[in-house]
């Protein structure tokens, strides 16, 4: 066994971490938060430079062919530096359903991606937490001249802003699950634009009888593809969160050693030191079951069962640390100013999505 | 990154099995049936000890040159493993994870030569001689006394909660042997080759789950070679903290036997009526508490194997304490959970049934055998190695820089 990071992928984190560093500092993260714009197109353009937006995809499609270490090598500094851009959503999620597609004309997207010149969503929340794809209801009809999508889809990631949409849907005669790719501002689309608690540009989408022509009809029969998607998606939002429990634990430690309060520092107070231990017990578990499972992953080892582990723990152990990073921070913990409480938000966040732990953790225990 | 899935690594799988099968007697069987401890049964436990060293098998976690079998991590845990499965008595650490790594790490040629053997072989057992009545998680407070008298020293005082010392025909202790300075600084580490010195006596405590598995040892003008010191005098508290990474980190994986005890619950679930009808395994409380329980096992096994692969999450200072704590709140939640599941068919007081190669025959299923006596035994894992209060001010002065 080896868990270790290799050079290149080393070099790879060392560029990542010092751009990061010199660009995305929290305050320049909040300006673009509040800015109109829904991310930081520099970041996005940076992002490219660095091959990020290629990293995943195949030489013979024009990328890295990166492997799924390479891509949670990185994501760890996207969830420590809680980055807004939509490396998930269009890279990880969306262009990977593209990319796995037989259908070559819609391979024509991929380059633009990687050059971030285009942005994909990809429409698979049904909310409530569309905890499997086995609950996904949104329905595809076959028209003569390829499908009709009906239905809604929520917190869509960069819903308003991507030039194109991949959508998973239940074809209504075979009953399979379906990917198609529209593009945005199809007649019948209705798209109500937020930001989530996290900063992220989303929105919610209404099809009301939108056509998809055959070269938007990317899998009929699309749900081992959709679970190895996901399962990409879980280990690199994994990643996120293990580099945003890293931050939270080092800050609330710092913090602690600094606030004073009766005349000495609040970790020496055994209740607080001691919740301080609890946040380093659950970001090691959480850092080692990331490693663990991303080596897993990449022997085309990890079942079902490997990932419901690893996203139960991580959103059971993110919201913990979070929670734990704002008592013990106190009023200032509370603010929106400081960087604590954003952290425990996109940790919010990543649970909620593609399953919270309470679902993950009862399906393990059905065995 | 990378996991070795090799076909090799399933012929040592089933040859592992195999032998598993195979060589234990069915006393020693009945023994890790009956084992509600870390502490298995004891003759059985080290008859089986010399089974396993007459293949090669006692130390995995050794370095080979000094009898480890040389396995990858994956056939370390391919071994757990399937230990675990085929219940057998876990082997005792003391010997085998605390004093035979210590020497192997910083004994003399002549120490390493004089005991490891023993150790390694089954022959002898050691007893940890740290805790007293007044000094538990102050460990470094200690009071029994050692005073230099020629080649010897002469030992006055007493040892409290000393696993097994009733079995033991050796012992480890830590004595005082000076006053000066902070109280770290004045204590010694001893190897003792008898535990039937004239002026030692040993107590046996009966514990809440009704077995005498610790005891008290009592020193009374007891003379012990020098020789037996491991490092220098007055140095014993560097000697006792490099024993306790061995003993809070130690070698041996916890996960498998804890998966073990999950797995125990799991079937016994599935024949437990719930009030809330149909079966225990299937209520959604339950679910949700096996899951997030089985989940966090798995994180103590993923965070085990990087330690064991030497990644660099074992080089953080606070990792035997962090080690430690996972374990022993996972034992406690794990016989938790499976006391819970035998309910009232877990009252029954048996510890006649309990005893290998007892006629008598349990009131219920073996699993309502064990599950209190292993719940009220597991109340020590958090308290024994140095209670888990001990471990969190140690990890959290890593984390406030302290």
């Amino acid at each position: 066994m080896d868990f270790s990071y290799t050079e290149e992928q080393q070099m790879l984190r060392d560029g990542v971490a010092r751009f990061l560093e010199k660009t995305y500092d929290f305050d320049a993260r909040q300006a673009v938060v509040a800015s109109d714009a829904a991310w930081s197109e520099d970041a996005w353009s940076q992002y490219a430079e660095l091959g990020l937006l290629a990293l995943p995809f195949a030489e013979d499609h024009g990328g890295l062919g990166g492997t799924i270490t390479d891509c949670v090598a990185v994501a760890e500094f996207f969830g420590r530096h809680l980055t807004v851009e939509p490396f998930d959503s269009s890279i990880i999620l969306a262009g990977a359903a593209i990319a796995a597609s037989s259908n070559k004309v819609a391979h024509a997207w991929l380059e633009r991606l990687m050059t971030g010149d285009a942005i994909a969503a990809f429409a698979y929340e049904e909310g409530h937490g569309t905890a499997s794809p086995d609950l996904i209801s949104m329905k595809a009809v076959a028209s003569a001249d390829g499908y009709t999508l009906s239905g809604e889809k929520r917190l869509v990631l960069a819903g308003q802003e991507a030039d194109i949409i991949v959508i998973a849907a239940r074809i209504e005669d075979s009953g399979t699950l379906g990917l198609f790719l529209i593009e945005n501002g199809a007649p019948g689309l209705s798209v109500r634009g937020y930001s989530s608690v996290d900063g992220r540009s989303a929105a919610n989408i209404r099809f009301d009888g939108v056509d998809v022509l055959p070269s938007g009809v990317l899998d009929k029969d699309a749900a081992g593809l959709i679970d190895q998607i996901i399962a990409k998606g879980m280990l690199v939002r994994a990643a996120e969160a293990v580099g945003a429990m890293g931050a939270l634990v080092e800050m609330t430690g710092e913090y602690a050693n600094t606030r004073k309060q009766f005349g000495v520092p609040i970790a020496t107070f055994q209740a607080v030191a001691h919740r301080l231990a609890d946040m380093k017990i659950a970001y090691s578990k959480a850092r080692a079951t990331l490693i663990y499972t991303t080596a897993l992953a990449e022997s085309g080892a990890a079942s079902g069962r490997d990932m419901a582990i690893l996203k139960g723990q991580m959103g059971k152990l993110g919201q913990e640390i979070g929670e734990m990073a704002i008592q013990t921070h106190g009023g200032v913990g509370m603010t929106d100013e400081l960087s604590v409480s954003h952290y425990h938000k996109r940790l919010l966040a990543l649970d909620a999505q593609f399953g919270s732990h309470a679902y993950h953790l009862r399906r393990l225990g059905q065995r | 990154m990378n996991i070795d899935f090799a076909p090799e690594l399933e012929a040592f799988r089933s040859e592992v099995a195999e032998f598993f099968a195979t060589a234990p007697t069915p006393a020693i069987r009945e023994a890790g049936r009956k084992t509600t401890s870390v502490f298995a049964p004891f003759d059985q436990c080290m008859e089986w000890h010399r089974i396993l060293y007459e293949k090669g098998w006692a130390a995995p976690h050794w370095p080979k040159e000094y009898g480890g079998t040389g396995w990858s991590v994956e056939q370390r845990f391919i071994f757990a493993e399937e230990y675990r499965k085929a219940d057998l008595p876990p082997l005792l650490p003391q010997s085998l994870g605390m004093v035979g790594p210590l020497l192997i790490d910083i004994g003399t040629q002549e120490q390493k030569d004089r005991y490891l053997p023993g150790i390694l072989k089954g022959e002898d057992f050691w007893a940890q001689g740290y805790s007293e009545p007044n000094s538990g998680s102050d460990l470094a407070s200690l009071s029994c006394k050692a005073e230099a008298d020629g080649d010897d020293y002469i030992i006055n005082g007493s040892k409290i909660w000393t696993t097994y010392a009733h079995h033991a025909n050796r012992m480890f202790l830590l004595v005082r042997t000076s006053n000066e300075g902070k109280k770290q600084q004045g204590i010694t580490f001893l190897l003792l080759d008898r535990v039937d010195y004239p002026g030692m006596e040993i107590r046996p405590i009966v514990g809440l789950d009704g077995f005498p598995e610790q005891c008290e040892v009592f020193f009374d003008n007891v003379r012990v070679p020098q020789s037996g010191r491991v490092g220098e005098e007055n140095d014993g508290w560097s000697v006792a903290k490099h024993l306790l990474k061995h003993e809070r980190g130690g070698g041996n994986a916890a996960s498998p036997t804890l998966m073990r005890y999950l797995e125990k619950a799991q079937e016994a679930a599935a024949q437990t009526p719930s009030a809330f009808g149909g079966v225990l395994a299937n209520d959604p409380v339950f679910q949700s508490e096996m899951g997030a329980l089985e989940a966090d096992i798995a994180s103590l096994a993923h965070f085990e194997k990087l330690a064991i692969s030497g990644h660099e999450i074992a080089r953080d200072p606070a990792f035997p304490s962090m080690n430690k704590t996972m374990n022993s709140e996972l034992v406690q939640r794990a016989s938790t959970l499976m006391m819970q599941v035998s309910g009232v068919d877990g009252l029954a007081r048996q510890l006649e049934a309990l005893r290998v190669g007892s006629n008598v025959e349990p009131l219920g299923s073996e699993f309502d055998l064990i599950s209190m006596p292993l719940y009220l035994n597991s109340r020590a894992t958090t308290i024994y190695a140095g209670s888990n209060e001990v471990q969190r001010d140690l990890i959290a002065r890593t984390v406030a820089g302290r």
